[in-house]
């Protein structure tokens, strides 16, 4: 049947114009999300235009007029001076920053790496029937609930190097001690160790929630088709828990970029860099005012590397995701 | 809509009360805004509200408002961070921000007050000479007054050198040789706490011991390149090093860290730390055997046991104006800073906390008085003052300090071999000079 003769035939139906809206009806959309509009512009858009902005500038320095009042110094453009200067090995900062740099990819990687997988694997081992169920998981949750740098103190005991406790065992055993965090070629594992510790059990809970919300009729059918437990796990869970990853990914990524009080507890980002992490090192250099414009050059480089690991998780997970 | 106006009404109300009596104060009196850093633990709180209260009775129309503002980092950066017109006007800052704040034109120089005071010759002569060496620039302007100040101290456990017969050492052979005899495989014989993001402090007692203070007056001039320096630098690096790698085999390799050379000290694990004389107080309470405390052991440099090399530590007090303070709010904050630094309150701070007091004056008052007859180790720092330095402070002081603690974490760690050690430290005077070129 040719429908165009059904339109062609068919009345014309009255247009009717709709009368215009009142005007606070047309403004409440714009009225609900202005306080979050404010909010962003506030906190997110105006501070990192800002810091854009000063990262490109050297500050001025004040001066005192003849009366004595203080005379803030202008500061001056200089382009991209600042981010070279990083980067340059015969600068100040320039000597330590390309380190620092890098041991946060490692401590983000490994952490990512490391982390996650061991998460997944304590919710698969509780996310069954078991005795002392309850316990199990307060075990592996409990580290969530600590704070933060408390956690990293109880650590700093652990590690210490003549009074520490895991040097204390070892002894016991007739193994010598380690310096855990005075060593520089083990200081940023021992770093990544804490966090995994403190991590794992808060990344573990969503795993969980997502496997209790995964539908059981599918393992069922899994099972009936002879899938093992490995091959069920591959085929089924894994990508049933993919937005869970990504989400974690996201996070746990972007929680071991905002490392600070470990390092402010445990080893201040010592040795010689060897345990310092870009967040704690940007902190470290605030004292003065002649270093505002590196500093936030520092801190650019640190939001724009977010975006990056944010977006590519993204486009590798939403990728494979529309593939399937 | 009757609600929300209501609501609104009594939103303002309420921000009326809150703002009204604070415009009456600040009608009726000068209101001192007081910034206070320490690296010591107790009732500091309590303290400081006991003396404003004794200071505003002594004072009236004048209030102090004492701000706990955390580290003296933590105060700086603070500070910085108020912007142009910071709130603060009496600070408690370390000794060496001094360049740090002149070069920004935060703080005033005092002269003008120490002038105007009837005794001001008599109270300026009774602080430790020592301790105006971090306060005072070439030019003899005063940027500030000692207020908690320390000093690094050998402490020792007297019961280990009884037992063993040694002689407490007074030179850096004697230290190494004592060392080695007490040290054992569950105990070193010798802990100095450079493992940490400061190891600047300790290191130049070493320098200065070796004759190549890092700054020797003049804020400009920083010098870590001189071949004394490399030697000081070698000398506390072999102390972490084994024997087998041309070390001495006494301490940990790197250095203690701060916070756990005292634990490792009461607990039997060091014969001998270096610390600051701020842990005498913890550390008599802890040790259940008799500490012993001395001069750090002299250096190479002068003769006869004229190396000490023992720099000044700890927060004096600056007074910042922008510009805009009234002459009744600069003389009420440095009424204030006068206060603090009597000879009185210095005497019941040092009891209190364990810092050296500023004043020759405080040591022959109670409360400082018994203490230091009942514990003479107190006594030791402040003799100790006779041979003291400086503490390192130079324009960018933040950013040097950086790279000295950089390089010298470098070396010592063992990151860079003592081979690499000069070029590391020529390399590193370069980035000083860099950094210096504008102001020479």
């Amino acid at each position: 049947m040719d429908t165009s003769e059904i339109a062609s035939d068919a009345k014309p139906e009255t247009v009717v114009v709709p009368m215009s809206k009142p005007l606070l009806q047309r403004l409440v959309p714009y009225l609900l999300i202005a306080p979050t509009l404010i909010l962003v512009f506030t906190f997110t858009i105006w501070p990192v235009t800002q810091t854009i902005q000063a990262s490109m500038h050297e500050p001025g320095r004040a001066t005192r007029d003849d009366a004595g009042r203080r005379v803030p110094g202008e500061p001056t453009f200089v382009g991209v001076d600042n981010y070279t200067a990083l980067f340059d090995s015969t600068h100040f900062l320039g000597r330590r920053f390309p380190r620092v740099l890098t041991n946060t990819i490692f401590f983000t990687t490994a952490t990512v790496v490391v982390g996650l997988p061991l998460a997944l694997g304590f919710a698969l081992l509780i996310n069954r029937p078991m005795r002392g169920l309850g316990l199990w998981r307060f075990g592996f949750f409990y580290t969530v609930l600590l704070p933060l740098i408390g956690a990293a103190n109880i650590w700093a005991f652990m590690f210490a190097n003549t009074t520490g406790v895991i040097n204390t065992v070892l002894g016991a055993f007739g193994i010598s001690g380690q310096d855990w965090l005075g060593n520089p070629q083990l200081v940023i594992f021992s770093l990544v160790l804490v966090n995994i510790w403190k991590q794992t059990g808060f990344f573990m809970i969503f795993y969980l929630a997502a496997l209790q919300n995964t539908p059981r009729d599918i393992y069922e059918a899994a099972e009936l088709d002879g899938g093992g437990y490995f091959t069920t796990l591959y085929y089924l869970t894994l990508p049933l828990l993919r937005r869970t990853s990504l989400f974690l990914v996201i996070v746990s990524s972007t929680y071991a970029f905002q490392t600070v009080e470990q390092l402010e507890a445990l080893n201040r980002g010592q040795p010689a860099d060897r345990g310092n992490l870009l967040l704690y090192f940007i902190f470290q250099n605030l004292g003065s005012s002649s270093n505002m414009g590196y500093v936030n050059a520092m801190t650019v480089i640190l939001i724009g590397l977010l975006l990056v690991f944010t977006v590519s998780n993204f486009i590798v997970f939403e990728g494979r995701s529309e593939d399937e | 809509m009757r609600y929300i106006v209501r609501l609104i009404a009594l939103g303002i109300v309420a921000a009326l009360l809150a703002v009204v009596p604070a415009t009456m104060s600040q009608d009726d009196d000068v209101v001192i805004n007081f910034y206070w850093a320490s690296a010591v633990e107790g009732d500091l709180p309590g303290i400081f509200a006991d003396y404003a209260a004794q200071f505003e009775a002594e004072n009236p129309g004048v209030t102090i408002n004492p701000v706990y503002t955390g580290t003296y980092t933590q105060t700086r950066d603070t500070i910085l961070a108020e912007g142009d017109s910071p709130l603060v006007d009496v600070a408690i800052m370390l000794a060496t921000d001094m360049y740090t704040f002149i070069d920004d034109s935060y703080i005033i120089p005092l002269n003008s007050f120490i002038d105007e005071m009837e005794d001001g010759e008599a109270w300026f002569d009774d602080f430790f000479p020592a301790f105006w060496a971090n306060s005072i620039d070439p030019a003899g302007n005063v940027w500030s007054v000692s207020f908690q100040r320390s000093t690094p101290i050998m402490f020792y456990n007297a019961d280990l050198f009884a037992e063993e017969g040694i002689e407490v050492p007074t030179n850096n052979e004697e230290l190494i040789a004592a060392a080695q005899a007490l040290h054992t495989s569950d105990r070193d014989g010798l802990q100095i706490p450079v493992a940490g993001n400061f190891p600047i402090w300790m290191f130049q007692s070493f320098a200065n011991a070796y004759g190549a203070p890092l700054t020797d007056g003049d804020p400009t001039q920083v010098t870590f390149n001189a071949p004394e320096t490399l030697e000081a630098l070698e000398f506390l690096t072999r102390i972490g090093m084994s024997v087998e790698d041309g070390g001495f085999g006494v301490g940990p390799m790197g250095g203690s860290a701060w916070g756990e050379t005292p634990s490792a000290f009461v607990a039997g694990q060091a014969a001998m730390i270096y610390h600051t004389i701020g842990s005498l107080t913890n550390i008599l309470q802890s040790a259940d055997f008799e500490v012993g405390l001395s001069f750090l052991p002299s250096g190479p440099a002068g003769e006869d046991g004229t190396g000490y090399g023992s720099p000044t530590g700890g927060g004096n007090l600056y007074i910042f104006d922008d510009g805009s303070k009234s002459e009744a709010e600069l003389q009420a904050a440095w009424d204030w800073v006068v206060f603090l630094s009597s000879a009185e309150i210095q005497s019941d701070w040092g009891a209190a906390t364990g810092y050296i007091a500023s004043r020759i004056s405080s040591w022959e008052i109670e409360p400082l008085l018994s203490l230091t007859e009942e514990f003479p180790q107190y006594a030791v720092a402040r003799d100790q003052l006779d041979f003291a330095y400086e503490e390192f402070t130079a324009y960018r002081s933040v950013e040097i300090q950086n790279i000295i603690n950089f390089e010298l974490s470098n070396v010592i760690s063992g990151s860079v071999s003592l081979d690499e050690a000069a070029s590391v430290l020529e390399n590193a005077q370069a980035q000083i000079d860099g950094l210096l070129e504008e102001f020479n």
